[in-house]
């Protein structure tokens, strides 16, 4: 049983709350400092032998999604959840229990913040606490006792069940939520893949200003349930997604493609649209690949670089690179309706065209992060602002009022309200200023 | 107008208002130095004046450039200063202690002269960044990142107190390491509430513009480890009874990682919030 309790008392005690989220603290560092999701080649090649294998050994490649930073987010929620659990009754009780007059001068060790110089109603009103309760200690004097905010010791409890709200909501949607990405240009009909929808390109504009900035992209677009048959249809821009079917379809990304036209001897082999950074295999020779490596729409060369000098299609330039097994047998740019020859093929590029790239998403555990959000920020307030005050007032043998208070967070500061306030109405009571013996 | 004449006119406010700082700062400082109460006074009021022309040049140029001035570098580090200036303000009137002058105004100064040392072209907003959302979520963030700046002021004032007992101006100018304490602890939760509120209203706005409310990008990860380290320090200050001093020394860590989040995520690591 003791042993039960000392491992309980461990695991959800505040001790073990700070030292986790330290070691989160510590763990997101190296996941914004550390390039996070790049291939095994690039951590060999950027970082000496031994801090590579290190990086590699600790899955600091990938440190948010890796199983140490989820035990540590799991034993997280555990020390929230036992925490809050374990301090439910504590607050329960101190709420019911600890708030009462006969506790609050039972406990008073007799030193007064201020002195009032009369009965203490207006000190009190000028506190704001109303609703106080009257009577008279075991020594037989009059006091006057009140407390407010008394919903104001939840604050912390609330806060730490809205974290787990938050966290529970979140590690549900990196779950179940689905995501998945299209991309194409106008007309096409592209199949979601691992679902039954597909995703129509009806129009993409890229709407620019006058200066030639880019104020929104808009793609107009059918998602069809190939199912069902139910088809919907709608505009998504960045800020503005498209919502149809449970999904919410956003303005993702956009880019340049171009229909590639492979011939033989004149004579049309193969036509596709390619996007820049696809490749695409030449319809019968499996071992001839041509990677689409970059779109220039108004091709320079800028110190020895490829390079654009506008967003118009002035003097379009196609950087590709052809692969014959395996290896680069040839890269260059293409421009002015040139084409690749390659013993008895030609390649072409043309008709470039903006593509775009719409991301679908379903998450129907989002709004559970939402309230828990919404809870916390409403706790904190709590917290912080709604503070548990005591303030009593016990008649002294002389006439006056000996005036005390105690505030959960308030400390000091409440004290000077308390000297203040007790000034403010003595200077009333007494507008002559006459000395109170 | 056009848009330049705005912004001629914003460069002209702007310096009289980084000037009226540097003045403030000086004149707190003389304050603390020759113990002449007078200048601390002027140092207010130039504060304040300074304030009014800072708040009219980031006014002139929202109208100038047609939008929040809230999106590039040059933006964030001016509406920071602000933000710090603003939240000092309060502060002051509320606790009515003018030394905290000499503490806060240094910072306004810094990072304002960081902001000075920007690019102050106006660009249109690129489409992410065209969304009610970015008002609220940088003002919140703004006010946030004020406060914490206050707190810092005000533990560095408790860190120095501590050494300087004895000394009449210090007891007579600056209040009790207790109430030092308490205030650096109302700039934190100020600072905590609005820090919640900035990444609540980030996340909202991420989820609309990237179909991701969390991604883990090294602003929103940034923001987060402040938040982290801000929760640690409250949870500190009950369970370890850690006021006064230990409570100062983090309060100023949390800072630094402020400034960090605010400023230098943008410079040094790449991410969808890298605007500058």
């Amino acid at each position: 049983m003791k042993k039960k309790q000392s491992i309980k008392s461990i695991l959800f005690s505040m001790r073990t709350a700070i030292i986790l989220l330290l070691l989160l603290t510590a763990a997101c560092v190296l996941g914004s400092i550390l390039p996070q999701g790049e291939l095994e080649a690039y951590y060999t090649g950027y970082y000496p032998e031994k801090l590579a294998s290190l990086i590699l050994l600790l899955d600091l490649d990938d440190v948010f999604h890796c199983w140490w930073f989820i035990v540590l987010t799991i034993a997280l929620c555990l020390n929230l959840l036992g925490c809050n659990l374990l301090r439910f009754p504590v607050l329960f009780r101190q709420m019911k229990q600890d708030y009462t007059a006969e506790k609050r001068l039972e406990d008073w060790d007799g030193e007064a913040a201020a002195v009032l110089n009369g009965e203490p109603e207006e000190f009190f009103r000028t506190m704001h606490f109303s609703g106080t309760e009257t009577g008279v200690t075991s020594e037989g004097k009059r006091f006057r006792y009140g407390v407010r905010n008394k919903i104001g010791i939840w604050g912390a409890w609330l806060t730490h069940l809205g974290m787990l709200i938050i966290i529970i909501g979140f590690a549900l949607g990196q779950i179940f939520q689905q995501k998945y990405t299209v991309y194409g240009v106008v007309g096409e009909t592209l199949p979601v893949e691992g679902t039954d929808f597909t995703v129509t390109i009806n129009d993409f504009q890229t709407l620019l200003r006058e200066d030639e900035t880019v104020e929104q992209y808009v793609s107009n677009l059918t998602l069809t349930d190939t199912k069902s048959g139910e088809t919907a249809a709608g505009d998504t821009s960045v800020n503005h997604p498209f919502s149809a079917m449970g999904m919410k379809l956003y303005q993702n990304s956009t880019g340049w493609a171009a229909t590639v036209v492979v011939s033989r001897d004149g004579e049309l082999l193969q036509s596709e649209i390619l996007c820049a950074g696809e490749h695409l295999t030449i319809a019968d020779q499996p071992d001839l690949v041509l990677a689409f490596n970059a779109f220039y729409p108004d091709y320079v060369l800028s110190d020895g670089q490829p390079s654009t000098a506008s967003s118009n299609l002035d003097h379009p330039g196609y950087l590709y690179t052809l692969y014959y097994q395996g290896s680069v047998l040839g890269m260059n740019v293409l421009t002015d309706h040139n084409i690749i020859t390659v013993e008895d093929l030609t390649i072409a590029f043309m008709d470039p065209q903006q593509y775009t790239l719409i991301q679908l998403k379903s998450d129907p555990y989002t709004w559970i992060a939402l309230v828990g959000g919404v809870l916390i920020l409403a706790a904190l307030f709590l917290s912080f602002y709604t503070r548990t005050e005591e303030l009593w007032a016990v008649e002294q043998e002389d006439g006056t009022w000996a005036a005390a208070g105690r505030s959960r967070k308030g400390g000091i500061l409440f004290l000077e309200r308390i000297e203040e306030a007790a000034v403010l109405v003595n200077e009333k009571n007494n507008p002559a200023g006459k000395e109170i013996e | 107008m056009e848009t330049n004449t705005f912004l001629q006119m914003e460069k002209g406010i702007f310096i009289a208002a980084v000037v009226l700082y540097l003045a403030a700062m000086v004149l707190y400082l003389v304050y603390f130095a020759l113990k002449i109460e007078k200048t601390a006074k002027i140092g207010n009021a130039a504060t304040v004046l300074a304030f009014i022309l800072h708040t009219a040049a980031l006014v002139v140029r929202g109208i100038g450039a047609g939008r929040l001035p809230l999106t590039n570098q040059y933006e964030f580090a001016t509406s920071f200063a602000w933000g710090i200036c603003l939240c000092y303000l309060i502060f002051l009137w509320k606790f009515k202690f003018q030394a905290l002058g000499a503490f806060v105004t240094p910072v306004i100064f810094l990072i304002i002269g960081y902001a000075a040392m920007q690019s102050k072209e106006v660009h249109e907003l690129m489409p992410a960044l065209q969304s009610n959302w970015l008002a609220v979520h940088v003002m919140t963030a703004i006010i946030s990142y004020g406060s914490f700046g206050v707190a810092f002021a005000v533990s560095l004032m408790f860190l120095i107190k501590g050494k300087t007992a004895g000394q009449p101006f210090w007891d007579k100018n600056v209040p009790s390491e207790k109430k030092l304490d308490s205030i650096s602890y109302r700039a934190v939760c100020l600072g905590f509430l609005f820090l919640t509120l900035v990444l609540i209203t980030g996340a909202i706005w991420a989820e609309a513009a990237w179909g991701s409310y969390w991604s883990w990008d090294p602003k929103e990860t940034w923001a987060l480890i402040t938040w982290i380290i801000y929760a640690i320090y409250l949870h500190l200050r009950i369970s370890r009874g850690w006021k006064g001093k230990n409570a100062a020394i983090f309060a100023v860590i949390g800072f630094i990682c402020v400034i960090f989040t605010y400023i230098g995520v943008n410079t040094l690591l790449p991410g969808v919030h890298s605007y500058a």
